[in-house]
């Protein structure tokens, strides 16, 4: 099937020039034999009618090829064969050079048309791939983020508007669409199918779909391609080329994906190094001057008040410190918390020791039963927990601080009851947020990162941290830890 | 008088560790990196090291591990608190023990005292060890508190025993878990907690609010100095 896209155009021979060409070849050959058939012999003229027939066949086709084949039939009877200049045929010889002119002008217009094809085919496919070729230039000069846009106008400059659908967004792209043109584009992205105008699904269409790439789970998108002028149909030649050059955008939009994919990786490990470089600031540039800030202060006489309020206040700093350094791993999943067998008195020691020098006259009892079952937890991070609840209680607290513990089905409980002015319970899980303030409370100065810490790390070790009003009005924390389950030692 | 070698490698920082040795009635040599450290080693005469692992030239680990290739000179290391793994990590390695930043003066001046006794054994034999109340006898298996006898099941025994033997100095888990258990439970931490709590019913004097075993999350135990 030939071609007659603009980018496949090729040079058509006219055939109304074929046929005089045939005629007046054949009438030159009936002169030229007319003149000379004394010397020549009707066998060697009757040889001589099949060149026009070659000739027409040839360069024009079957039509003038059977045009000249009964032309030069005609003219060998009329003007050579006995009897001269009638039409009559006596003998099966001359039925026999007509047959022949006849089946000449039929293979060899059918030979050389063959051929031509072939011919044809071979230049539309250097053709197609100079395209191809072109676009692949086109598409690696473009700047990436803009690769798509430039393949478009390439399409548009020479088959007509294209627009890109990315996948299941084809009611955001094209409003031009209707109902069938929708389904035709649906099913391109989903089954990675041609779809619409000029191919098997969906032709009615006034579009044609093409996928960018093969079928791909979730779909993949798609180039719709607006009918051609007139009332010309998109040949299959020219469809398989479209689909080339549409797979061809799609290796450049996949590669525009992964230098994307690319990008974003590697801003993930720039924030990474920065958290790690954060982290070791911590760790070393804040803690070098407040461990000499601590070191001084404790060389100072500790029975002036105000050196030891300087030293609540730098450990306060130091705790604080920690929180920052937990909400950022708690912020980027650095947290791999370890499922180990915990003592409660042990936590609730440490964890008293740490926040108990401050100063105040609150009171801050702690009942454990030496016999509660272990826990499963990271005991780092469960210290962490209980400093910042033990912290937050004796903030609030007005006189007095109390820790319980107990047990309730497989699990240990522990709470933190202060007689503070109490968390609303409209409040309860703002509390947990980090920089949280309490509104329509007594219980002001907010939490800051402490309570957004302790609900954090609970969740990392599968704990549940809940608020109720303490007995005495106050606020009462109750953490919820799954207890360990014993084999004997 | 003891010599320490504190090593760091902020000039702060060596300022005040001088100040709290020097308090504690300790001459100070002082270094600011591991190769002026490793050097005054070499020259002799140190007693213990304070060594802080975040050093400029060398990494702090490496620094234990080659004193340790040559000398029992007590190492107490001085890190940032959130590091467990790099605080088990020199422990392993055969530090002796260790404070956390911002580390408190008296403390640090505890765990000195604590690692040179284990270092100089002021002739106790090895027989018997005492621990403020507590006298241990390994030949004949007895503990006292108080000159009282515990009567303590085999593990509970061998717990307290290498507690004491540690006199005040972190034992981590897994050392006493392979001394007491085996190899094979270096991990069963479990089985720890259950002695231990045996150990502090039968010598606490409350055991809900223990001061004698102390325990340090995620690292082992130690005994509150006698």
């Amino acid at each position: 099937m030939i071609d007659r896209s603009p980018a496949l155009r090729h040079p058509a021979r006219s055939p109304a020039r074929s046929y005089v060409v045939a005629a007046l070849a054949v009438s030159l050959v009936g002169g030229l034999t007319l003149a000379f058939l004394p010397w020549l012999g009707l066998a060697s003229c009757a040889l001589l009618f099949q060149l026009p027939v070659l000739l027409a066949a040839v360069e024009g086709g079957l039509g003038p090829g059977l045009m000249a084949a009964v032309l030069a039939a005609f003219a060998y009877n009329f003007l050579l064969l006995p009897p001269q200049f009638s039409l009559r045929i006596h003998e099966a010889e001359n039925i026999v050079s007509v047959v022949v002119l006849i089946v000449v002008a039929y293979v060899s217009s059918r030979l050389a048309t063959a051929l031509r094809l072939r011919e044809l085919e071979a230049s539309q496919r250097a053709d197609a791939s100079g395209e191809l070729a072109e676009l692949s230039a086109a598409l690696n000069a473009a700047p990436p983020v803009r690769a798509i846009e430039h393949a478009l106008a390439f399409l548009t400059a020479r088959y007509g508007r294209a627009l890109f659908l990315p996948q299941d967004e084809i009611e955001s792209t094209a409003a031009a669409f209707n109902s069938l043109e929708h389904s035709a584009a649906a099913w391109s992205m989903h089954n990675g199918d041609m779809t619409g105008h000029g191919t098997q699904i969906m032709p009615e269409a006034r579009w044609t779909f093409l996928p960018l790439a093969p079928r791909r789970p979730g779909g993949g998108p798609i180039v719709a391609l607006g009918q051609p002028g007139g009332r010309a149909v998109r040949a299959e030649g020219q469809l398989a080329h479209l689909q080339q050059l549409c797979r061809l955008i799609g290796q450049a939009a996949d590669r525009l994906a992964l230098e994307q994919a690319r990008l974003d990786r590697q801003r993930l490990e720039d924030r990474d190094r920065l958290r790690r470089a954060l982290l070791a600031s911590l760790g070393h540039d804040f803690r070098t001057p407040l461990t000499v800030v601590m070191g001084e202060l404790e060389s100072l006489d500790h029975g002036q008040s105000a050196v030891v309020r300087a030293l609540a206040a730098a450990r306060r700093l130091d705790r604080k410190m920690d929180d920052l350094v937990g909400v950022t791993r708690i912020e980027h999943g650095g947290l791999a918390p370890a499922r180990d067998a915990i003592d409660l008195v042990d936590v609730v020691a440490d964890a008293c020791a740490a926040v108990a020098p401050d100063p105040g006259n609150i009171a801050l009892q702690s009942h454990i039963a030496p016999d509660l079952p272990f826990v499963a937890g990271d005991a780092v991070l469960l210290r962490h927990v209980l400093v910042n609840l033990i912290d937050n209680a004796l903030r609030h607290a007005r006189s007095q601080v109390t820790i319980d513990a107990g047990t309730s089905g497989g699990n240990v409980w522990l709470s933190m009851s202060d007689d503070g002015p109490g968390v609303p319970p409209a409040q309860a899980a703002a509390v947990f947020e980090r920089f949280a303030r309490i509104e329509g409370s007594d219980r002001s100065g907010g939490s800051g990162l402490g309570l957004a810490i302790v609900k954090g790390f609970a969740d990392a070790m599968a704990m549940e941290i809940a608020i109720t009003d303490a007995p005495g009005g106050g606020a009462c924390f109750t953490l919820t830890m799954p207890a360990r389950a014993m084999d004997g030692a | 008088m003891n010599r320490i070698l504190a090593v760091d490698d902020e000039p702060a920082i060596l300022r005040l560790l001088g100040a709290v040795l020097g308090r504690g009635g300790y001459d100070v040599v002082p270094a600011s990196d591991a190769a002026a450290a490793m050097a005054a080693l070499a020259r002799g005469g140190i007693d213990a090291i304070v060594l802080d692992l975040g050093l400029p030239d060398r990494d702090g680990l490496e620094v234990i591990a080659a004193v340790r290739a040559s000398s029992q000179v007590p190492i107490i290391v001085v890190t940032a608190r959130s590091d467990v793994a790099e605080k088990i990590a020199a422990l392993d390695l055969g530090a002796d023990d260790y404070v956390t930043k911002p580390f408190d003066g008296d403390e640090l001046l505890a765990r000195l005292r604590s690692a040179l006794r284990r270092a100089r054994p002021d002739g106790r034999s090895a027989e018997q060890l005492v621990h403020g109340p507590l006298r241990i006898d390994f030949a004949r298996h007895v503990l006292t508190r108080d000159n009282a006898p515990v009567a303590l099941t085999p593990r509970e025994f061998a717990v307290m025993g290498a507690l004491i033997e540690a006199g005040g100095r972190i034992v981590t888990h897994a050392a006493l878990l392979e001394k007491v258990w085996g190899k094979a439970h270096v991990h069963d931490v479990d089985y720890l907690r259950v002695v231990v709590r045996a150990l502090r019913l039968k010598l606490e004097a409350d055991p809900a609010h223990p001061d004698l075993i102390r325990n340090e999350p995620g690292i082992g135990y130690r005994l509150t100095d006698a």
